[in-house]
């Protein structure tokens, strides 16, 4: 479908070995139900959600405001521990946070004291104990370099747009090379511009790394989500959200953002996508 | 400076004149409703002009200059504040990053804090076996309770994407400590300190008063006796002074370190 295309911004390099179907599995959530004790009594925001997530594959998470999936993710990432079941990432029992597991939280999460600079550095400083420092400062400064934000590494977060603290999470999150990466609404404070390029970049990374890294992604914006996904999760409404329908995006990679568009599988998958999710509402005028 | 904030400090200083005219003209007006019984500002300022001409003289123990009786208040303040900071600080981060450890100290901090630090004096007495040190250990005393409670409660405040970014980076605890806890609770710890000066500097009068010797509540005292109003009114004046300049000191400190605001 694409050969036509070969001169337009052509994001992966073909890697005809990328076969998702006979790889290990990721993540592991098997069973899953997450409740929170609130002053009114239990309020269970997720639960029965069994998922696998293939090493490589890429996953978003889609759904309304509210559902559950910055709870599902954390589950992930182990800040949220379940209430029952179990999530098994890196064929380890999750039970608190690690650097296996990058993650970019959906408020950004800068530590308001520090530069940029110093955002990233004391994250992987953290992580690579056994490198020396100028190797640090060397990968700060690539990921830095990635999310453009070169010229403005010695500013303060508060100094810093909505889009620019979202790079400085991502670059971060990347900086620390994880195998399993987790994204809460990463783009989601970005121009359409900024978010194109942030995608090739995360999908470089993915390519870089034998697309052997594992992406869970939360997004709103259907596009994103097909563009970049092997499955997209569609999530019922709150409280005690379920998983409602796991859809497989079976587009070949690379994938082109313009040719895409007109793909009729690519229609049919957004139509699918937009029907899952607004199947209750309908416009009244 | 722009011309702003220029303008802002010319105002400010222009208030604090008109302010200290009206603080002359009340104490003129009492002075002159008592019938001269309180000393008015000309006669006071005879006074200071005359303590001030020798300020570091000494004649004796009993028989030192105002200078003299300020800088032994201060180091009494500063030795006591500083040994109430070195307790008070590393309680409070224990205090406010436990739970337990709130839950376990705080009805102490509560029944304590109330306490006037003079009565503490004769155990201080007790302990040190001389008025000087006991002077110190109620400072020490009165210096503990703001700093504690606002660390703990700076602490105890850390927002919780805070914390998420050191679980999720694996920060060691030292590296949570240093690159989390403090950054965060500095502002609040000054603010501890601020407060702590703040009493110390009331409480250090009132303590010399009791134990005698030299000092600036010493002063008053021996001022008293001696039946100088004067001498007394200058004292407040410049105990007055001197706390005011510990708290801009403070505030200062403040503002260079609350990264809010850069
Ligand atoms: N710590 C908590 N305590 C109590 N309730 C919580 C807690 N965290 C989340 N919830 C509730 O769980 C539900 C799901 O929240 P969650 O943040 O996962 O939603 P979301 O799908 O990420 O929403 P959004 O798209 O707006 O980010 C919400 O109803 C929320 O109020
Ligand atoms: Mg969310």
């Amino acid at each position: 479908m694409n050969t036509s295309n070969k001169s337009l911004n052509l994001v992966d390099s073909a890697n005809d070995f990328h076969k998702i179907n006979s790889r290990e599995t990721a993540i592991s959530i098997n069973n899953v139900e997450v409740s929170f004790s609130t002053p009114k009594g239990k309020f269970t925001a997720v639960k029965d959600i069994s998922l696998d997530i293939k090493r490589g594959e890429i996953i978003s998470l889609i759904g309304h405001s509210g559902c559950g999936k910055s709870t599902l993710m954390n589950t992930i990432s182990g800040m949220v521990l379940p209430t029952s079941g179990e999530v098994i990432a890196n064929d380890k029992v999750v039970k608190g946070p690690g650097p296996d597991r990058g993650i970019v939280f959906q408020n950004y999460s800068l530590l308001p004291w520090m530069s940029v600079y110093k955002n990233i550095f004391v994250a992987v400083d953290s992580v690579f104990k056994n490198k020396s420092t100028d190797e640090k400062h060397a990968i700060v400064n690539h990921y830095i370099e990635m999310v453009n934000l070169t010229s403005h590494k010695d500013k303060l977060p508060s100094q810093l747009s909505g889009g620019m603290k979202q790079r400085v999470a991502i670059a971060r999150a990347f900086a620390i090379n994880p195998s399993i990466l987790l994204l809460d609404e990463p783009f989601g404070a970005l121009d359409a511009l900024t978010k194109g390029s942030m995608h090739i970049e995360l999908l470089k990374l993915w390519n870089l790394d034998n697309r052997n890294k594992t992406i869970v992604m939360v997004t709103h914006d259907i596009e994103e989500a097909i563009f970049l996904s092997d499955k997209v999760v569609v999530m019922n409404n709150g409280p005690a959200a379920t998983i409602k329908k796991i859809v497989d995006v079976n587009l070949e990679r690379p994938r082109n953002k313009k040719a895409i568009a007109h793909d009729p599988e690519y229609i049919r998958i957004h139509d699918e996508l937009l029907g899952l999710l607004f199947d209750k509402f309908s416009i009244e005028d | 400076m722009n011309s702003f904030s220029l303008k802002n400090s010319i105002s400010n200083a222009l208030y604090f004149i008109g302010s200290m005219l009206v603080l002359i003209g009340l104490w003129q007006l009492v002075t002159i409703l008592t019938k001269n019984e309180i000393p008015g500002p000309v006669a006071t300022w005879q006074v200071f002009m005359e303590l001030m001409s020798e300020p570091f003289y000494d004649r004796g123990p009993n028989d030192k200059g105002i200078g003299n009786q300020l800088v032994s208040s201060l180091i009494r303040v500063f030795s006591g504040f500083g040994a109430g900071s070195i307790v008070a600080i590393p309680l409070g981060l224990l205090m406010g990053s436990s739970k337990t450890g709130m839950k376990l100290l705080n009805p102490i901090v509560q029944i304590l804090r109330p306490v006037s630090p003079l009565a503490w004096f004769p155990l201080g007495l007790l302990a040190f076996k001389a008025a000087e040190g006991a002077t110190i250990f109620i400072i020490m005393i009165t210096s503990l309770w703001p700093t504690l409670i606002n660390t703990a409660f700076g602490v105890a405040s850390i927002p919780d994407d805070h914390k998420n970014v050191g679980k999720a980076f694996g920060f060691s605890t030292w590296k949570y400590i240093t690159k989390i806890m403090l950054p965060y609770s500095i502002p609040h710890i000054i603010t501890g300190l601020r407060l702590s000066i703040g009493v110390a500097w009331m409480v250090i009068v009132a303590g010399e008063m009791l134990s005698g010797g030299v000092g600036i509540g010493f002063f008053v005292w021996d001022s008293w006796n001696a039946l100088s109003l004067e001498r007394i009114l200058v004292a407040i004046l410049i105990i007055g002074t001197v706390g005011l300049l510990l708290d801009k000191g403070f505030n200062a400190l403040q503002n260079a370190f609350s990264y809010n605001q850069k």
